[in-house]
């Protein structure tokens, strides 16, 4: 695979273009844009109801200069599968160049992934149809108001969990996709975040590479569902790894790495909340119980992939306490 | 909170009806423009003891109404157009089952994701039983916040009486426009659900079911539902009339047409056209009976329909070709106005 450097980058057109309508300072618009920056060959895409695909595709509008289809919020996984089927006919049929390389990519967000979604991904992983999965998670239904989802963090005040006195917030930890997607034995599933472009990049461009059914679950920050500012989206997504929140990691058929470990940096948890006033109520005296709950589930997901990537690279090992200093 | 005048969204009037209708199970999934009801539930049912949950998806949702409605208790879910159609399996179970169970309904545009302005294309989908089998069920239609929050408190008890799933199907402007609203206690209503699922210790045990694969069985069941969907046809019909005993021109509108269409014969009386409204409050059962009235001093029907034709079906049959019956319908999001309701009157009356 051919090193991303920069320059070239900068000579690529954009192939979601602006002048689509998500909101300013969101996250997946950015993770969109790097990883169809990251592939060369044609794409496809398929695009599961919420809000990259009511802001993109805004009737007769698109901000996509590449086919895309839409059906309804629990079957992107399910239409892209029945894309993909038809060009592997076309080709069988001769109707297509048999070496012509198109690639195809789901996109949704997590209500659309994780919960109503997750019957339609698991059979296309499942079949082994040759796409890739992509879920920008921005931990709950934005698009519809900010309701909480299977994905929305510990503690955290949506419009279906809202924080008062007698329940102060989501009361359950976030479902792991990323592991669910693994347990599906898939060539390649990873996590990855927007403020590290170029780890997201390498990662789009491995899994492309790859035959199979391909998933990649990555962070994307939501100042409106968040409730911070606009330019926070790289700052928090950072954080979020820098916390080991979302840890940055790769199984590749079946063997997972870290791609990245805080050494000296490692941050606590309440770092990344702090700043975002959906956990604001963690912060009041009473709630400490929450914030040590949410730095030990934390500390349990770190060390788990910790221990899978040492498992796998006995030359390669990593101390998940290392940079702990708080 | 009883008698006391607030200010709500028809959404949360709905939601807050079922709270005083003593609904304490909520089971809901996100989707426009019917959020506020999940969202006033999750806030007020942890107030009174209920429970408030979200599913993974509206198949769920409907489901888990499924098992609370099982086991004897008020239960209740709510959607929009897309997110009804996911639902249609469990209702048809409902029915199957003869459970009680209240669905909201706050329609969109479609078909397909349409969009989020407010339509009335589901009304095939409400009253002809939107799932599959050969079943019914009460179908209100409110046409502004106090009739949702009161026509919300009556379904339960329709429900438990008939013991069927009852639909109340408002629209993304009956959802979203705010009004005042009186509150009120209802009297609690007591029925004998001897058959709920509540542990057998002591009693033979209850099944509730939808599947008789006995010979004749299920054709038994059936007709005893069809006796059943007559009582309500005999004895649940609501309708508003107005102007109507001497009208020229009967308009039908349920709903927010309904209301649009009752300002525009408002404005038509004023200038000394004979129009008058019946806005059918239940669709199911339809009142057939207010129509064929109608029939006998109007000289003309006048539909009018956020959709493309569906209500006018079934004035059709109920006028069976006594007068004519004209349609005016907005599909897709499109609302009329009073005043362009008033100009569609003067062509129907040109034609008489």
């Amino acid at each position: 695979m051919a090193v991303i450097k920069l320059k070239e980058l900068s000579e690529k057109e954009d192939r979601l273009t602006g002048g689509h309508r998500m909101c300013a300072g969101c996250g997946a618009p950015i993770v969109v844009r790097q990883m169809l920056l990251a592939i060369d060959e044609p794409v496809v895409i398929a695009n599961a109801t919420g809000c990259l695909e009511v802001a993109t595709t805004i009737y007769p509008y698109t901000a996509w200069k590449m086919p895309w289809i839409h059906s309804a919020f629990e079957n992107a996984a399910a239409t892209i599968a029945g894309v993909e089927s038809m060009y592997r006919s076309l080709k069988q049929q001769k109707k297509l160049p048999v070496d012509k390389d198109i690639k195809f990519i789901a996109f949704g967000g997590d209500g659309g992934t994780y919960d109503i979604g997750l019957q339609s991904l698991s059979g296309a992983l499942e079949r082994g149809h040759n796409f890739m999965y992509v879920c920008y998670d921005n931990g709950a239904y934005m698009n519809t108001g900010i309701q909480r989802s299977s994905s929305t963090p510990f503690g955290a005040d949506t419009t279906t969990s809202p924080a008062g006195k007698a329940i102060p917030g989501k009361q359950q930890n976030r479902k792991d996709l990323t592991k669910i997607c693994v347990a599906h034995n898939i060539p390649y599933a990873a996590q990855a975040s927007p403020h590290n472009w170029k780890d997201l990049m390498e990662k789009t461009r491995k899994a492309m590479s790859l035959e199979g059914a391909k998933f990649m679950n990555v962070i994307a920050p939501c100042n409106r569902g968040w409730r911070t500012q606009t330019n926070d989206a790289i700052m928090l997504s950072k954080l979020a790894v820098n916390t080991c929140f979302w840890p940055l990691y790769e199984v590749e058929y079946g063997v997972t790495t870290v791609n990245y470990a805080p050494k000296k940096n490692r941050r606590p948890i309440v770092e990344w909340l702090k700043p975002q006033g959906r956990f604001k109520h963690l912060f009041k005296p009473g709630n400490e119980w929450m914030l040590a709950k949410f730095q030990e589930y934390v500390d349990d997901q770190w060390r788990a992939v910790v221990k899978l990537h040492n498992e796998a690279h006995p030359a390669d090992q990593i101390d998940p306490e290392e940079g702990k200093t708080w | 909170m009883s008698g006391r005048q607030v200010l709500m969204k028809g959404n949360e009037a709905i939601a807050e009806g079922a709270v005083a209708a003593g609904c304490r199970y909520f089971f809901g999934y996100p989707i426009t423009p019917q959020n506020e009801i999940p969202e006033y539930m999750s806030r007020r049912l942890p107030e009174v003891g209920g429970v408030f949950v979200q599913s993974e998806s509206e198949v769920a949702a409907i489901n888990m109404v499924f098992g609370a409605s099982a086991c004897g208790v008020r239960a209740m879910t709510s959607s929009s157009s897309p997110g009804i159609s996911l639902k249609q399996e469990g209702i048809s179970y409902l029915a199957g089952a003869e459970l009680p169970a209240l669905i909201v309904n706050i329609q969109r545009g479609g078909p397909g994701l349409g969009n989020i302005s407010a339509s009335q294309g589901d009304y095939f989908q409400a009253t002809k039983g939107g799932g599959h089998g050969d079943y019914r069920m009460l179908v209100y239609a409110p046409s502004n916040v106090q009739e949702a929050y009161d026509l919300v408190i009556k379904a339960f008890d329709k429900a438990d009486e008939y013991r069927t799933p009852v639909m109340v199907l408002g629209d993304g402007i009956l959802g979203q426009t705010m009004e005042p609203l009186v509150l009120r206690k209802p009297k609690a209503r007591r029925f004998d659900k001897g058959w709920a699922l509540t542990g057998c210790e002591g009693r033979a045990p209850n099944v509730v079911k939808s599947l008789f694969m006995g010979e004749g069985e299920l054709e038994r069941m059936n007709l005893l539902r069809q006796k059943k969907y007559d009582r309500m046809r005999a004895r649940e019909v609501m309708c508003e009339e107005y102007m109507a005993e001497d009208a020229e021109l009967a308009v039908v509108a349920f709903g927010t047409a309904g209301r649009i269409a009752k300002a525009a014969v408002r404005l038509a009386r004023e200038r000394g056209i004979k129009a008058g409204l019946i806005r059918p409050v239940t669709l199911f059962p339809f009142p057939d009976r207010v129509v064929q009235k109608a029939a006998k001093t109007a000289s003309r029907f006048l539909v009018v329909e956020m959709n493309t034709g569906q209500m006018v079906e079934d004035v059709r049959l109920a006028v069976d070709a006594a007068r004519p019956v004209g349609f005016y319908g907005r599909p897709g999001g499109g609302v009329p106005t009073p005043a362009e309701l008033l100009k569609v009157f003067g062509r129907e009356l040109r034609k008489i």
